[in-house]
C-alpha cells in the first residue's frame, strides 16, 4: 500500500509539471498587454513601461516561466497583477470553501447516486429501474447554474429557508456552514448523483450476473446479504473510477454555483482572473484545482486496492 | 441483413431515441428560419415600458429585464446552440481522430508522449481547461467553443486510441499489413470503420456535452456576447433580475436541458443499436412454482420416499431472446437420488442438465421460470416453500460446485472468510470458531498449510486448489446433498483425478448423496451409482451405472459411452455424435434425438415419445428392445 502510494505520488510530479507548462503557455497567448490593462487607457507610455518592468513582463517568456516554476515549486506562486497580493495567501482563504462545496456536492452525489444506483440495478426492468433511469437522464441534462438559480429564487428568494448569498465575513460555527452550503451542493451534486446512479446501475447488472453471486445464494444468504456483501463491493470498482471523473467535474461546476451564491471560493477568483487577463491568479487558480484533482485520484486509487485484491498482488 | 440495416432498424424501434431524433430536427428548423418564425427581432431596442412582462398573446414567453421578447430569443437561441455544437465537435473531430489514430496505430514512444499531453489536460475539469485556453485566445463565443472543441479532442483522441488498440489486435489488421497496404491505407481502410460506432455515439454525447458548456461560457460573460441571444446569455441576463421573478430564467433553462436529453437519448439509442444484444440480470433466485400432477394425459409418478432426493415433473421455461416467446428448456424431469448414492447427470451442453440442479436449489437464473410436482429432499417439499425457508435448506442440506472455481469465488474477499460465511450465518460458529473449523474443512479437502492459505484471496490459488476451496465452502454446514456441476471441467488435466477422486472420498465418509452433472461419462465411471441421462431437456435413459454402462437403452447413451477418450474396450463404430444440440425452439415435437440419430425411423418422428420402463432402468426410445446397442464390453 505504502509503496503504490509513494508511487503514484512520483508519478503526479511529471503530471503537474506538464500542467503548469501547458497552462503558462496557453496563458501568455494573449496578446492584451496587462501593464495597459492595469494602469488604463490614458496611462502615459514610460508608465507602462516601469508597470511592465515591475511585473516582469518585459523579461523573455521561457527566463518568466523559469521563475515561476522555481518560485511554484517552494509554493509562491507570485504576485496578483491586480492588487499586489500574494496569490499563495488568496488562494489560501478559498480553498477551503470550494472544497467544502465540492465535497457538499460529492456527499450527495455519492449517497444519492450510489442508493439509487444500486436499487435500480436490483429492480432492472422494472418501474423502479424506469424511474430511476429517466430521473438520471434529466439530472444529467440540467445545467448546475440553472438547478442553482432556481433553487435559490425558491427556497432563499421566496421561502427563505436558506441564504440566497454567502454571509457577509464568512459562515461562522458549522450550523452557519451547513446553511450557506445546502443549496449550492444540491445545485452541484444533482449531475453527479445522476451520473454515478447510472454507473451504479450498469455495475450492479453486471456483478448480478456473476458466478460468486450464484455461490452467495447457494449458501442460503438472505439476499440482502448477497446484494450488501458480495454485489456492492465488487460492483463499487468502476463507480470508484467514475467519482474520479465527478470530483473535476465538481470543481469545474462549482464555477458557476459559486458566482450566483456569491460564494468567494477558488471559481469566482479563476473567472475573474480570466476576466482580467490576471496570468498568475489564472496560473495559481488552475495548478490549485489541478493538485486537488490528481490528489483525489490518488486517494481513489488507493481505495481501488483495498476494493479489488488483485491489484494489490 | 446487414449491420448498417440491423442498426438502422433497431434505432427506429427505439421510440424514445426516434423522439430526440425529431425534437433536434425541428431545432435544426427554428434555428435556420429563426427569422421568418420570429415574432420579434432579436435584439430588440430595449423598451422600457416593457420589462419583465408576463406571458400574453405580444409576447408569447414574456419579456427580459430589459423589455426584449423571450420567444423570440429563444428561436434565435437555437442558431447558437447549434453553432456552438457544431463548432466544438468539428474541432474535436478534426484534431481528435487523426491524433488518436496517429498514436494507437504507431505506439511506442510517440504514444507515450501525446498520452502524456492528454493525461495532463484531462488533470484539470473540462470547464477550466477551456478557460485557460480562453485566457490565450480571447472571450467570445466563436473563441470559446474552439477551446472547447481543443478539450474534447483529447476526449475523441483518446477514444480513438482505445478503439484502435482494439481493433489492431484483430486479424485481418495483420492480415493487411501483410499484404503490403500502405499504413494510411490500413488506418482509413480497416481502422476506421470499426473504430466508428464508438465514435458516432461519443459525438452525439458530446453534442450535448457542448449544449452546456455553450450556456456555460456565456452564462460566465466570456461566451455569447450581451447582443447574441444566446440559451447561456439569456439565463446570464435573467440572473440579474432574479430577485423580482424567476421566470425568464424558465424558458432558456428548459431549451438547454430539452436539447441535452435529445442529444443524450438519440446518443443512448446509437449504442444499443450498436450493441450486440442488451441484457438485463437481477438477483438469480427463482422459486420452484408448483406445478399441475399431471402432464398431458400422464400423472406424475409419487414420489420416491426412500430416496433422499426424488424430483416429480420437473420444467423450466425461459423467454426465447428476441421473441420472448416461452420456451421449454427442461420438461417432465423425474429423478431419485437414494441415500449416500451417486447419480450422475450426463448430456452434451445444452441438454438443460446444470438448469436442473439450479431447480433444486431454487436458483433458476432470471428471466427463467422452474416448476414441479414435487421435489422433497429427506421427505420435506421444496416446492412452494418460502423463500426464507428455502433459503435455510440452501445452505445447510445441500452444496454445490460450480464448474469454474475463479468465478464462483468472490474476488474480494479472503476464501477463509467465504467458507466461514455459511458457518457464521447458519451455525453462529463465533468468528474464532468458524476461522477453526475452515481450517479443518481445509484440511480434509487436503491444502496443504491451511492455517497460512485461509487468509490468502482467490486469485493466490491455482485452479485445482481453488475448486478444493469451492468444496470446502459446499461441505461447510454437512449437507446431506452435494450438486457437483461439471466439478472438473474447468481445471487441468493432470488434477481432474483428484479432485473427483477427493469428491467421491468425502461422499463415502459422510455418507453424502451426490448429484454429479457431467458431460464426460468417462468422469463418472469410477463415481457414480446410478446414471441419468439428459438429452434437449428430457430425461432419455436412466439405469444403475454398471447396466448403462454395459447395455445402453438409448442411441443417445451409445453416443456418449462411444465418446469416452481412451475407451479401449468400447465396441461399434460411432466416434461422436454428429452435430450439436439445437437451441430449445427447435426442438421438435416427436423425439427430439431423431435428426442425430443413426437408428431413426419414420415411428419417431409421429409423435411425443415417452419414458419406459426398459430391462434395467429406463429409456425414452420408441424402438426400444429392437436395437443392438453397443456398450463397453465388460
Amino acid at each position: 500500500m505504502l509503496r503504490l502510494l509513494i508511487g503514484r505520488l512520483l508519478a503526479a510530479i511529471p503530471l503537474m509539471f506538464l500542467v503548469a507548462t501547458l497552462v503558462f503557455f496557453l496563458a501568455q497567448a494573449n496578446s492584451v498587454d496587462p501593464a495597459g490593462s492595469i494602469l488604463g487607457l490614458d496611462a502615459s507610455g514610460e508608465a507602462v513601461e516601469a508597470k511592465r518592468a515591475e511585473l516582469g513582463v518585459d523579461r523573455p517568456l521561457l527566463t518568466q516561466y523559469g521563475d515561476w516554476l522555481s518560485n511554484a515549486v517552494r509554493g509562491d506562486l507570485g504576485t496578483n497583477w491586480f492588487n499586489g497580493e500574494e496569490v499563495t495567501t488568496e488562494l489560501k482563504d478559498r480553498i477551503p470553501v470550494t472544497i467544502a462545496l465540492a465535497f457538499g456536492g460529492l456527499l450527495i452525489a455519492v449517497v444519492v447516486g450510489c442508493s439509487f444506483g444500486v436499487v435500480a440495478g436490483l429492480k432492472a426492468g422494472r418501474w423502479q429501474d424506469r424511474i430511476i433511469t429517466v430521473a438520471s437522464s434529466l439530472g444529467i441534462a440540467m445545467p448546475n447554474f440553472w438547478i442553482a438559480l432556481v433553487l435559490a429564487y425558491y427556497f432563499a428568494v421566496k421561502l427563505g429557508w436558506f441564504p440566497a448569498v454567502w454571509p457577509p465575513g464568512g459562515p461562522e460555527g458549522p450550523l452557519e456552514w451547513i446553511e450557506a452550503l445546502v443549496l449550492p451542493s444540491v445545485a452541484l451534486g444533482v449531475a453527479a448523483s445522476a451520473a454515478i446512479a447510472r454507473q451504479t446501475r450498469s455495475a450492479m447488472i453486471g456483478v448480478l450476473q456473476r458466478d460468486y453471486i450464484r455461490t452467495a445464494l447457494a449458501k442460503g444468504l438472505p439476499v440482502r446479504r448477497v446484494v450488501s456483501r458480495h454485489a456492492i463491493r465488487n460492483a463499487s470498482i468502476p463507480v470508484v473510477t467514475l467519482i474520479g471523473f465527478q470530483v473535476s467535474a465538481l470543481l469545474g461546476g462549482s464555477l458557476f454555483v459559486e458566482l450566483i451564491f456569491n460564494i468567494p471560493g477558488l471559481g469566482s477568483y479563476g473567472v475573474d482572473a480570466i476576466f482580467r487577463g490576471n496570468v498568475p491568479a489564472l496560473l495559481g487558480f488552475v495548478m490549485v484545482i489541478a493538485l486537488v484533482v490528481v490528489l483525489v485520484n490518488i486517494a481513489l486509487d488507493l481505495s481501488y486496492a483495498w476494493l479489488n485484491p488483485k491489484v494489490r498482488g | 441483413m446487414s449491420t448498417r440495416q440491423r442498426v438502422q432498424s433497431r434505432l427506429l424501434q427505439n421510440k424514445l431515441a426516434m423522439a430526440g431524433a425529431v425534437y433536434l430536427v425541428v431545432i435544426v428548423l427554428v434555428a435556420v428560419f429563426a427569422p421568418l418564425l420570429a415574432p420579434h427581432d432579436e435584439v430588440l431596442a430595449t423598451r422600457f415600458q416593457d420589462i419583465l412582462f408576463e406571458p400574453s398573446g405580444e409576447y408569447w414567453l414574456g419579456t427580459d429585464q430589459v423589455g426584449r421578447d423571450i420567444a423570440s430569443r429563444l428561436m434565435f437561441g437555437a442558431r447558437y446552440a447549434l453553432f456552438a455544437g457544431v463548432e466544438a465537435v468539428s474541432v474535436a473531430l478534426i484534431i481528435g481522430i487523426p491524433l488518436g489514430l496517429t498514436i494507437g496505430y504507431f505506439r511506442g514512444w510517440v504514444d507515450r508522449i501525446v498520452m502524456r499531453a492528454v493525461e495532463a489536460v484531462a488533470a484539470v475539469p473540462a470547464i477550466v481547461m477551456a478557460m485557460a485556453i480562453i485566457a490565450g485566445l480571447g472571450t467570445g463565443l466563436t473563441k470559446a467553443m474552439l477551446a472547447v472543441g481543443l478539450v474534447y479532442s483529447m476526449i475523441i483522441a483518446r477514444l480513438t486510441r482505445a478503439e484502435v488498440f482494439a481493433a489492431r489486435e484483430e486479424l485481418y489488421v495483420d492480415g493487411a499489413i501483410a499484404s503490403g497496404a500502405s499504413n494510411r491505407r490500413v488506418m482509413f481502410r480497416h481502422v476506421l470503420p470499426n473504430v466508428a460506432p464508438a465514435l458516432i455515439v461519443q459525438t452525439t454525447l458530446l453534442f450535448a456535452s457542448a449544449v452546456l458548456a455553450e450556456a456555460g461560457l456565456s452564462f460566465l460573460g466570456i461566451g455569447a456576447s450581451s447582443n447574441q441571444a444566446s440559451w447561456g446569455r439569456m439565463l446570464r441576463d435573467a440572473q440579474t433580475s432574479i430577485d423580482r421573478t424567476i421566470w425568464p430564467a424558465i424558458p432558456p433553462g428548459i431549451m438547454v436541458f430539452f436539447t441535452v436529453i435529445a442529444f443524450n437519448v438519440f446518443g443512448d439509442g446509437l449504442r444499443d443499436a450498436f450493441a450486440r444484444q442488451a441484457r438485463g440480470g437481477r438477483v438469480g433466485v427463482g422459486d420452484v412454482q408448483a406445478a399441475a400432477s399431471v402432464t398431458g394425459d400422464h400423472p406424475v409418478r409419487p414420489p420416491n420416499t426412500d430416496a433422499l432426493v426424488s424430483v416429480r415433473g420437473l420444467s423450466v421455461v425461459f423467454p426465447r431472446p428476441g421473441t420472448g416467446d416461452d420456451v421449454h428448456v427442461v420438461s417432465g424431469v423425474d429423478l431419485d437420488i437414494g441415500r449416500g448414492q451417486v447419480l450422475a447427470l450426463v448430456g452434451e451442453s445444452g441438454s438443460g442438465k446444470s438448469i436442473t440442479a439450479l431447480s433444486l436449489m431454487g436458483l433458476v437464473p432470471d428471466p427463467g421460470l422452474a416448476s414441479a410436482a414435487s421435489i422433497t429432499l429427506d421427505g420435506q417439499e421444496l416446492v412452494g416453500m418460502p423463500f426464507d425457508q428455502l433459503r435455510g435448506i440452501r445452505g445447510t442440506q445441500m452444496g454445490v460446485i460450480f464448474q469454474e472455481p475463479f468465478a464462483a469465488l468472490n474476488p474480494a474477499y479472503t476464501v477463509g472468510r467465504q467458507v466461514a460465511e455459511p458457518l457464521r450465518y447458519h451455525l453462529g460458529l463465533s468468528k474464532a470458531a468458524a476461522r477453526q473449523r475452515v481450517i479443518e474443512l481445509f484440511g480434509e479437502v487436503g491444502i496443504p498449510d491451511p492455517a497460512t492459505r485461509i487468509d490468502a484471496y482467490p486469485h493466490q490459488f491455482s485452479g485445482g486448489m481453488a475448486q478444493r476451496v469451492v468444496i470446502a465452502m459446499a461441505l461447510a454446514c454437512e449437507p446431506k446433498l452435494l450438486i457437483a456441476d461439471e466439478p472438473t471441467t474447468a481445471l487441468d488435466v493432470t488434477v481432474q483425478g483428484q479432485v473427483l477422486d477427493l469428491i467421491g472420498d468425502l461422499a463415502r465418509e459422510r455418507n453424502m448423496s451426490v448429484l454429479l452433472i457431467t458431460h464426460d461419462l468417462g468422469v463418472v465411471a469410477d463415481l457414480a451409482d446410478d446414471v441419468a441421462v439428459m438429452y434437449a431437456g428430457e430425461i432419455v435413459e436412466t439405469g444403475r451405472l454398471v447396466d448403462v454402462f454395459t447395455d445402453p437403452q438409448h442411441p443417445y447413451t451409445e453416443g456418449l459411452i462411444s465418446a469416452i477418450p481412451r475407451n479401449e474396450a468400447r465396441s461399434g463404430d460411432l466416434a461422436t455424435i454428429p452435430g450439436v444440440v439445437p437451441s430449445p425452439w427447435e426442438w421438435p415435437d416427436h423425439c427430439h434425438f431423431a435428426d442425430r440419430c443413426a437408428h431413426a425411423v419414420d415411428a419417431c418422428r409421429q409423435g411425443p415419445v415417452e419414458l419406459r420402463v426398459s430391462k434395467s432402468g429406463s429409456s425414452r426410445c420408441v424402438r426400444l428392445g429392437e436395437l443392438e446397442l453397443a456398450g463397453v464390453r465388460a
